[in-house]
């Protein structure tokens, strides 16, 4: 056997075996139905499919009905963000909603969030600021409260049966005026069951 | 050790149970005669690359309406032609009236169920008011 093709055998073999050890990752649509799904968590397509709803349910009950009223620019109605209550076993960033919601109430061209105001402090410091300053130079019309506020909760209820396992994440939203009477609200309940394995690894 | 009457009683039983188990279960529906409202349908062209999905879940037909606030709501009857249970996926897309697609954080394959033989409605509102069509896709492989 000759050496180039010695060479030639050992360099594929060093690529397969190279090959074989290293994990390829793939690009998945997080819009699609082939991102992974487990019982314990909350998944991408549970958020998904949560906001989803919620703003399918805005618009339809709330802002295609005509109801919506604002004061902000262009008639457009300004709403902040309200507490938004964690009651599951896991650690989430209820923004993988709440931005979701945001986001598409924006593109409706009918709403615009306030990110001055926050239960934590406001979400942008320096927008507050230049706020504060409009507002007390008296340069600008600034509406110092919101015409709306965006609350919710997220409820967990997990149960097993023989070996099955069932997890159910309930998530709720209301909309309140500035009187705090809640003009729309919102539950979607998401359910997942999975077997558990025989094999305990 | 069991005589081989004893197992064979066993194994008959344990599949006896397994197949009322999970044997087809349909849905029964009830509605009125003359219903009290009409919908809107739509003429509707269908592209179908899965034909095995298209022959379990069938879309019957879809409707639209409009509110006074401009935004499109687009209704569709989708009904289980078999007589199990079966899952699919669904995803809207919008186009406004230059047939460009308008997107957002909520155009998102949603996944229903269905039982045998039943039909659901899957509804769909424009994310805004400049859309004036919109295209449903039906997806099989929804966990």
């Amino acid at each position: 056997m000759n050496r180039t093709l010695v060479s030639v055998l050992l360099a594929a073999a060093v690529a397969v075996l190279l090959g074989g050890c290293s994990t390829q990752a793939t690009y998945v649509d997080p819009a699609g139905t082939r991102t992974l799904s487990n019982v314990g968590e909350i998944n991408v397509q549970d958020w998904n499919m949560a906001s989803e709803a919620m703003v399918n349910s805005l618009i339809a009950k709330h802002i295609n009905s005509g109801n919506l009223k604002g004061s902000g620019p262009e008639g457009r109605a300004v709403m902040a963000i309200s507490r938004i209550v964690n009651n599951t076993s896991i650690q989430i960033d209820t923004d993988m909603l709440v931005k979701k919601i945001r986001v598409s109430l924006l593109g409706t061209g009918k709403v615009v969030a306030d990110i001055t105001a926050g239960l934590g402090g406001p979400e942008d410091p320096l927008a507050a600021e230049a706020k504060r300053e409009q507002q007390f130079l008296g340069t600008q019309k600034v509406a110092a409260r919101p015409d709306y506020t965006l609350s919710g909760k997220i409820i967990e209820n997990r149960t097993r049966q023989g070996n099955r396992t069932e997890s159910t994440y309930v998530f709720q939203m209301a909309l309140a005026t500035r009187d705090g009477l809640a003009v729309w609200e919102e539950e979607k309940t998401i359910t997942k069951q999975a077997r558990r394995s025989a094999v305990g690894w | 050790m069991k005589s081989p009457l004893v197992l064979v009683r066993t194994l008959a039983s344990a599949i006896l149970m397994v197949a009322l188990g999970t044997g087809c279960e349909t849905v029964n529906t009830t509605e009125t005669a003359q219903p009290a409202f009409q919908r809107n349908m739509v003429a509707e062209k269908r592209v179908i690359t899965d034909s095995s999905l298209a022959r379990r879940v069938q879309v019957q037909g879809v409707n639209v309406s409009e509110g006074p606030g401009g935004f499109l709501k687009v209704q569709a009857e989708v009904l289980n032609t078999t007589r199990s249970y079966q899952r699919f996926a669904y995803k809207w897309e919008w186009f406004d009236k230059d047939g460009n697609l308008v997107e957002g954080p909520s155009s998102v394959a949603v996944t229903r169920q269905v039982e045998g033989k039943e039909s659901l409605f899957i509804q769909g509102v424009a994310p805004n008011v400049s859309v004036r069509d919109f295209r449903l896709k039906l997806y099989e492989n929804a966990r």
